[in-house]
C-alpha cells in the first residue's frame, strides 16, 4: 500500500508555488496545444485559522477562444498541515456552458454542503443547494491531486495500489491509484527521475482503459512535482507538460 | 473505379481544407495525406484510359492549399495566452468571497493544529525529548 496517514504532515505543498502546464490534444502523433493549465499555491488568513488555498485554473490558447473558450478555476482551501478540505469551489465556462459548484465541508457530520449554480437557456442563473453524506476522508478533486503529490511514494513497491474517495457532481467516486515504478523522462525542467502513477476510475466510464493509459509522472523528489500526465480519451489522448515550475517547497 | 476515388479525393481534400482553417489545422495532414493518395490513384486511371483531368486538378490544389496553410501555422503561430483579464478578476473576486465563507465556519471545524502559534510551541516542546532519543 502507498502509505498516506490520516493525519501525515505536508512534506511537499509550500506556499507560493506556481506550476505552469500545457494542455495538448494528440491524434495519431500530431500533437496541438489546446489550453494552459496553472496550479499555484497561496495562503488565506481568517481571523480563527490559516489555511492553504490550492487554485488550478485552465485557459484556452488564443486561437482556439473563437472556437471553444474555457475559462475554468478551481479552488480549495485545506489545512497546511494535513491537506483535509474545508471549502471547495468549481467555477467553469466552457464555450456556451456556466457552471459554479460549491462545497462547504462538514467533517464533524461528515457530509458536504453543495451549492450549484448554472445557467438556463435564457441565460438567467439559478442555484441548487443540496446536503451530501460522504465518507471520511472523502476529498475534492483539487485537495485530491495534492494529496497524491504527498503520499510517501518512495516506501511503496511496484504495483502497490491505493484507493481515494472523491466527491465530484455531488457524487462520491473512487479514484484507484497504482505504483507503476521509476521512469526517467525528459521535460522542460530537464531530465527527471519520475514515478509513475497509474490512475483509474472505479465503475466509472471516464479514465477507465487500460492501467497504463492515464498516467500520472511525479519527480522522484521531495516536492513530487507532476510534470507529465497523459489521458485517454475516445479519439486520440490528452496530455499535460509542464512548461514551468517555481516557488516549490524543497 | 476512377469516380470513386475522385469522390473519396474531394471528401479527403475539403476535410483538409476545413480543418486547415481551424485551430486544429495540425491534423489537417491526415485528410491531405489521404486526398493525395485518392488524387493520385484517380490520375493513373485517367492517364490510362485517356479520361479528362479536371476534377483531379481541383482535389491537388485544394490539398495544397491547406497545406500550405497548414505548415504556415505550424511555424509561425505559436501558442500565445488569449485574454485571462476575466479570469483574475474572478480569481480575485472568489478569494474575499471565501474569506467570508470560511470566517462562518465554526471554529470546531478546523483544526487547531492550523494556529501557527501552536504550531511554533509544539515544535519547540518536542526538541528536548528528541535530544534525549538521540543520546541514547
Amino acid at each position: 500500500m502507498l502509505s498516506s496517514a490520516q493525519f501525515a504532515q505536508n512534506t511537499s505543498i509550500g506556499i507560493g508555488e506556481k506550476l505552469v502546464f500545457t494542455a495538448s490534444y494528440n491524434m495519431s502523433g500530431l500533437m496541438t496545444d489546446i489550453a494552459q493549465v496553472t496550479m499555484e499555491t497561496g495562503q488565506v488568513k481568517t481571523s480563527k485559522a490559516t489555511l492553504l488555498h490550492l487554485k488550478c485554473t485552465a485557459a484556452t490558447y488564443a486561437k482556439w477562444d473563437n472556437f471553444f473558450k474555457i475559462r475554468d478555476l478551481y479552488e480549495s482551501y485545506v489545512s497546511p498541515t494535513s491537506l483535509t478540505p474545508y471549502l471547495y469551489k468549481r467555477d467553469i465556462s466552457e464555450g456556451n456552458y456556466y457552471k459554479f459548484m460549491q462545497y462547504t465541508y462538514s467533517h464533524k457530520t461528515n457530509s458536504v454542503k453543495s451549492l450549484m449554480r448554472k445557467k438556463n437557456s435564457k441565460g438567467q442563473t439559478y442555484d441548487k443547494i443540496a446536503t451530501v453524506k460522504i465518507n471520511g476522508g472523502t476529498k475534492d478533486i483539487v485537495a485530491t491531486i495534492y494529496h497524491i503529490r504527498n503520499l510517501d511514494i518512495h516506501k511503496a513497491a511496484q504495483g502497490d495500489t491505493q484507493s481515494f474517495k472523491v466527491i465530484f457532481d455531488n457524487e462520491e467516486m473512487v479514484i484507484n491509484v497504482k505504483y507503476v515504478g521509476k521512469e526517467t523522462i525528459t521535460t522542460a525542467l530537464g531530465k527527471k527521475e519520475c514515478y509513475k502513477l497509474a490512475l483509474s476510475l472505479k465503475n466509472k466510464n471516464v479514465l477507465k482503459g487500460g492501467s497504463n493509459d492515464n498516467l500520472l509522472y511525479l519527480t522522484a523528489d521531495a516536492n513530487k512535482v507532476p510534470v507529465y500526465a497523459k489521458f485517454k480519451i475516445p479519439v486520440g489522448n490528452g496530455e499535460l507538460k509542464i512548461k514551468s515550475a517555481t516557488g516549490l517547497k524543497n | 473505379m476512377r469516380q470513386l476515388f475522385i469522390v473519396l479525393g474531394i471528401i479527403a481534400a475539403v476535410l483538409a481544407l476545413v480543418l486547415a482553417v481551424t485551430p486544429l489545422s495540425q491534423i489537417a495532414f491526415l485528410p491531405a495525406l489521404a486526398a493525395l493518395i485518392f488524387g493520385g490513384i484517380a490520375l493513373y486511371i485517367s492517364k490510362q484510359k485517356q479520361l479528362p483531368k479536371k476534377s483531379v486538378q481541383l482535389i491537388f490544389l485544394m490539398t495544397l492549399i491547406s497545406l500550405v496553410l497548414t505548415t504556415y501555422k505550424a511555424v509561425f503561430n505559436s501558442a500565445e495566452m488569449g485574454n485571462t483579464e476575466e479570469l483574475e478578476l474572478k480569481e480575485e473576486a472568489s478569494v474575499e468571497d471565501s474569506k467570508h465563507i470560511l470566517e462562518e465556519l465554526e471554529i470546531e471545524d478546523m483544526d487547531i493544529e492550523f494556529d501557527e502559534s501552536n504550531l511554533d510551541t509544539t515544535t519547540t516542546e518536542e526538541l528536548p525529548d528528541l535530544e534525549g532519543l538521540l543520546d541514547k
